[in-house]
């Protein structure tokens, strides 16, 4: 698996140019333009109910995001994340249910055992040395192996009306309120967006994505950077996994199937370069509103729930080749944009 | 003997830099042609020149005559042109024979089919090997398996599968052993018996005296002159490679030594660091020398904490300490500007005042969010201190020149405020101009009581800059000199020792090597 | 498990030397411990419950699932070549619903029942080469990471499919069509399929120039350019042959009972990837032969079959998928550490 990493220039110095053709620029137009288009076809779509519901369905998605962003700049990758939330929503069934946890305590180990999962991600890939998709790769077979294999097929139901206020209720319950959820996903991603853009340790992932080597030569700790950002990964998973559970209100372990291909596509078609070394959380949270936009949109037309893969598929592809011309422009376009 | 490759008014050009100026080059069937020039003097270009790598914006080649004119390196190859880089091309997965053959294996019939004939390029392989003299290396092994030096041999062997006639190597002693260097030796001069013309590049002054027949210099990117090795003497080369005397070079200081920076005794860590003792003390400049490969960086990284040691002791300002990681080196006081500015002293698609605030990052702090204003006034004073010639901090330092560039790494080190600082090849791939900044920086450095560990391959420059010269030889300290005994001659003594000298002995270990 | 240090790309090693010495580099290899430990643990189980080994389990063991192990030949090739595909499975749902489509409705529109079947049968190898193509495309021409590539494509599939076919079951085949429940010779015809077509890749890497390149561009890309090789050109060819591996894989799949699911078998693509990677493939480009990947198919579904024989829930099976690449990923990933540092 060879990935070269870009030569162009990590974060593009502000200037009008160099704005329009950002990526994120671009992404914040075309959204603007998708819902005035969703808008006009369907009088179901631009109302407060569908947009607070629209939120409510992506944050599972949302959640995982974010560290994948981390990852992504890094230059790694995790394909696990759908498993981990898988065997997570299994282990909260299965140790409330079968091991006799009290309800809070299950909640609280299924989010243990999304960041240990994470961490062994992390420690795979830093201590051995192992490529990030190929151990993300077994991984993404191992656990949700694991999730097939506790739950044996059986699903658990009946939990108390509590636990469905994380995931179905609204913010002091109010009758139109914002649901729970999307208040974590909101206040989850301006923590992160924060500490990605405005402390070393954001600095630093954008130096190891760039230059792992320079960054280790510097004395930026990038063994421990990288154990971080695979256990957070995990424990975002886990929590994905609590929030659905609690949102449909039984387990399976085909929970999160699909989860991985969502949150890449939303990082990638947010700007995040797939070679590591640029990206924003607002590009993510960006990509993140014009898939669930998509998907909105598709249903409200009539378009069958799962096929509306085939169309972030087509967005991924075009998100990437569209990244890829914009971080190495062809010859003819040099010379008729020249950048800064 | 007749010229077999000929080279005239070459030019080449890239942006930003004009690589070859106008180049002549010949070399002759049957001889050692070295070829000489610092970093950045066109070496490298002009042998890609030849190998098909590049193509020349002027100028002609001709191969026995005949003008020719390569698209790409396979048309390179076909006229019996072979190149052995420094980072070696093979497939460790696969084997010798597997390697030497690749795209242009041997084929037989069967059937209606054409397919690879393995038994013929088995015994073909070894054949080749036999005939350089190489009778250890068995064709079914993975080339991964292998050392270093027998993976060049393979290298040498696929070359003769070839056919070449003139054959490249780009410093081929570098990571060798002294026993491979040997080997090497005694491998060259049989294919210059066999009249293939050698183009050989090295740093290594003593191997072009010893190894070749006539010499090539490159300054610049121009062409200065080609002599016999038996009418030229090593200041003459280096005179005509640098263009200026030693002395102009090294504008040294008088600086006050004072106490103990850093102490090592016995520190091990495999591979390359063996029971290493030395000190360096506060103001001033040990210079470390030694090939490629006797394990100076590796001792270097050790200290920073990049591998840590596995034994022996590291005292710093006489306290014992045991450093993990660059983290904790940084805080003690050491830094190290790393050999390869590239991959390890910079990430280059950063900007600078990103590069320079990189390793304190966690002092420039409001809070818990990076101080913008500080991090600025940390990279403007860098870029007045050092006269780094950019347009503005937020410059990306991929578009800087090698000379800024170092100075950029230079300043991110200096921003932590060390006490001890280790500088390896600090003037390598810089111009001459910003090569002289670097050594005056360096002796104020130790002026202002910084103790300076320096590690470089450019004797000259050892010789220029040090008040202390410590020679490294596979992984141990084998010689120290005062500033007043040193001498080119005697350092490189010690760096080569025996190696080259006895070549009776050398057979014997040869003999006995592992494979 | 790969301890060798011969090479493991199936060239040279086996031809010279004696015969003995040839057999012990044969079980020492990556192949062959996957062939002791097949017999083993059938001989094992088949001990314990000799059902296991009667000719109905043995048969569905081997012939119904041999379609795996022509999927697996193709993901070999890309993988050795430095590349992945995990979107085999979406593929193959969308190539045998083409398949069953075609089939059920040229014949009812009344042509010809042999043109009709050899339309059929053709139809998924084509259109999986084509695929293979965009693939190798992207892959190779816009330089965009095959990983990307294949998740994107996957999706692009099995929500395509999910669109048109919406996980009908296509009835009514015509006659003559399912030719992967035939026996040839008192074989089963997958049988056939599964020997004839390791045995010719197997050959074609080992004895065709391009064969070899393949390894030499996921061994060192760089290497392989200039030694002339033209890698984006190899890079398509594994692709687009990739593509006829599953194009063929879904033949037998569609042609395999009376009726066809037109859904992504879940969990294929893994399933493959475990199989080539199992087989001494390494994630990591540039060495693996295709006999490993077959036999390590067999290995799986040894062992699944084995785990219904001896009472372990079927639903650990995908554990133990993962368990085995981490496993053979780990051990190769120590194994090239360990040697780089000589």
């Amino acid at each position: 698996m060879t990935v070269s990493s870009n030569e162009a220039p990590a974060q593009s110095g502000f200037s009008l140019r160099a704005l329009l053709i950002r990526q994120e620029f671009i992404l914040f137009v075309i959204t603007i333009v998708g819902v005035l288009l969703l808008a006009t076809q369907s009088d179901k779509f631009l109302t407060v109910d569908n947009i607070l519901n629209q939120g409510r369905l992506v944050t599972e998605v949302a959640l995982v995001a974010l560290p994948m962003t981390l990852i992504i700049i890094t230059g790694g990758i995790d394909l696990s994340v759908g498993s981990i939330m898988g065997v997570c929503a299994i282990v909260l069934g299965y140790s409330w249910k079968n091991l006799g946890f009290p309800l809070e305590l299950a909640i609280a180990f299924t989010l243990v055992v999304g960041l240990v999962a994470g961490l062994l991600n992390g420690l795979f890939i830093v201590r051995l040395g192992l490529p990030p998709l190929i151990m993300t790769l077994a991984t993404f077979a191992l656990y949700r192996g694991l999730a097939e294999g506790i739950s044996q097929a059986r699903s658990v139901r009946g939990y108390p009306d509590w636990f469905f206020e994380m995931g179905q209720k609204n913010f002091m319950s109010y009758e139109k309120g914002v649901p729970n959820q999307l208040i974590i996903v909101v206040i989850a991603a301006v923590i992160v967006g924060i500490i990605l853009a405005r402390t070393p340790f954001g600095r630093g992932l954008y130096a190891i994505g760039n230059n792992e080597m320079g960054a280790r030569f510097s004395g930026i700790p990038v063994f421990l950077y990288k154990l971080v950002i695979y256990s957070f990964s995990g424990f975002m998973a886990g929590m994905a996994a609590w929030i659905y559970v609690s949102r449909v209100s039984t387990t399976r372990s085909d929970m999160g199937t699909g989860l991985e291909l969502d949150a890449i596509a939303a990082v990638v078609i947010g700007g995040t370069s797939i070679f590591g070394g640029s990206g924003t959380i607002i590009g993510t949270v960006i990509g993140l509103i014009l898939i669930q936009l998509l998907k909105n949109g598709l249903a409200l037309s009539g378009v069958k729930g799962d096929s509306t893969t085939i169309v972030v598929g087509l967005v991924l592809i075009l998100a990437i080749v569209l990244n890829n011309f914009i971080q190495n422009p062809p010859e003819w376009f040099k010379r008729r944009f020249a950048s800064s | 003997m007749t010229a077999i490759l000929e080279l005239e008014s070459i030019s080449k050009q890239f942006p930003g830099v004009k690589a070859l100026n106008d180049v002549r080059f010949e070399s002759q069937a049957g001889e050692v042609h070295a070829l000489l020039g610092e970093n950045g003097a066109g070496k490298s270009t002009l042998i890609k020149v030849i190998s098909g790598v590049h193509k020349p914006d002027t100028g002609t080649m001709k191969i026995e005559g005949m003008p020719v004119h390569f698209d790409n390196p396979r048309q390179a190859q076909l006229q019996g042109i072979a190149t052995i880089y420094q980072e070696l091309s093979l497939y460790p997965e696969l084997t010798v024979a597997e390697n030497i053959f690749m795209g242009h294996g041997m084929r037989r019939r069967m059937g209606p089919f054409s397919v690879l004939d393995w038994k013929a390029m088995n015994e073909k392989s070894l054949e080749l090997l036999t005939s350089l003299n190489i009778h250890d290396l068995d064709p079914h092994r993975k080339v991964g398996a292998l050392t270093v030096g027998n993976r060049q041999r393979v290298e040498i062997a696929k070359a003769l599968s070839l056919n070449a006639r003139v054959l490249i190597m780009d410093e081929p002693t570098a990571a060798l052993t002294e026993a491979d260097v040997v080997r090497l030796f005694e491998i060259v001069r049989l294919l210059k018996q066999r009249g293939v013309s050698i183009i050989y590049i090295s740093h290594r002054l003593q191997e072009v005296f010893d190894l070749a027949d006539r010499v090539t210099v490159l300054r610049d990117g121009h062409y200065v002159d080609t002599k016999p090795v038996s009418e030229t003497s090593e200041d003459d080369l280096i005179r005509m490679m640098v263009g200026r005397t030693i002395n102009d070079l090294f504008p040294k200081l008088p600086s006050e030594v004072t106490h103990e920076v850093l102490e090592v005794r016995d520190l091990c860590c495999k591979p390359l660091t063996k029971n290493v003792t030395m000190t360096v003390r506060a103001g001033e400049i040990v210079g470390l020398a030694g090939l490629v490969g006797s394990g100076r960086s590796e001792l270097a990284q050790v200290v920073f904490g990049i591998t840590p040691a596995e034994s022996g002791q590291v005292l710093i300002e006489g306290k014992p300490v045991q450093i993990k990681s660059p983290a904790q080196a940084m805080e003690l006081g050491v830094a190290y500007v790393p050999e390869d500015r590239g991959t390890q002293g910079l990430v280059r698609q950063m900007k600078i005042r990103e590069n320079v605030s990189m390793a304190v990052l966690s002092t420039l702090m409001k809070g818990i969010f990076v101080d913008n204003n500080a991090e600025n006034d940390l990279a403007d004073k860098t870029i007045k201190q050092l006269s780094i010639r950019a347009y503005s901090r937020e410059q990306v330092v991929n578009k800087l020149s090698g000379g800024n560039q170092q100075k950029v790494v230079v300043g991110k080190w200096l921003a932590s405020k060390p006490k001890l600082l280790i500088m390896d090849e600090p003037t390598r791939g810089v111009d001459v101009g910003a090569k002289a900044e670097i050594h005056r920086l360096i002796s104020e450095l130790a002026q202002q009581g910084l103790g300076i560990l320096m590690i470089s391959s450019e004797l000259p420059e050892i010789l220029g800059m040090s008040d202390r010269i410590l020679v490294m030889r596979e992984g141990e300290i084998v010689a120290e000199y005062s500033r007043a005994e040193a001498t080119q001659e005697n350092i490189a003594a010690a760096m080569m020792s025996d190696a080259v000298r006895n070549m009776n002995n050398q057979r014997k270990l040869s003999e006995s090597s592992k494979v | 498990m790969t301890a060798s240090t011969h090479s493991n790309s199936g060239a040279a090693s086996k031809k010279d030397g004696g015969f003995l010495s040839s057999l012990r580099g044969f079980f020492g290899s990556q192949e062959g411990i996957l062939l002791i430990v097949i017999i083993v643990l059938m001989v094992a189980v088949g001990t314990s419950n000799p059902r296991f080994l009667s000719q109905t389990n043995l048969k569905d063991v081997f012939a119904a699932n041999a379609y795996i192990a022509v999927a697996a030949l193709g993901v070999s090739m890309v993988i050795i070549s430095g590349n992945i595909d995990i979107s085999s499975g979406a593929l193959v749902g969308v190539l045998i619903t083409l398949s069953g489509n075609l089939a059920v409705g040229l014949a009812d529109a009344g042509w010809p029942l042999m043109l009709v079947n050899i339309i059929a049968w053709v139809a998924p190898l084509i259109g999986g080469m084509v695929i293979g193509a965009v693939n190798g495309f992207f892959v190779a021409y816009l330089r965009i990471p095959a990983i990307v590539v294949t998740l994107g494509m996957f999706s692009i599939l099995k929500g395509g499919l999910i669109l048109v076919a919406g996980g009908n079951t296509i009835y009514n085949l015509p006659e003559g069509y399912t030719i992967a429940q035939q026996d040839w010779l008192g074989i089963p015809s997958t049988i056939y399929f599964m020997v004839i077509l390791t045995i010719v890749v197997f050959l074609w890497l080992r004895y065709s120039a391009t064969g070899r390149s393949i390894y030499a561009v996921g061994g060192n890309a760089e290497a392989a350019r200039l030694s002339g090789i033209n890698t984006r050109r190899v890079i398509m060819i594994t692709f687009i042959l990739n593509g006829l591996m599953v194009g063929i894989c879904s033949l037998m799949l569609a042609t395999q009972f009376n009726q066809i699911q037109a859904t992504a078998p879940p969990g294929l693509e893994m399933f493959v990837i475990t199989a080539a990677v199992v087989g001494g493939v390494s994630i990591l480009g540039g060495t693996g032969t295709v006999l490993g990947s077959t036999l390590a198919a067999i290995l799986v579904k040894t062992i699944g079959s084995a785990m219904v024989f001896i009472n372990v829930s079927p639903y650990w099976l995908k554990a133990v998928q993962g368990t085995l690449i981490l496993v053979t990923v780990l051990v190769d990933v120590l194994r090239r550490r360990r040697q780089s540092r000589q």
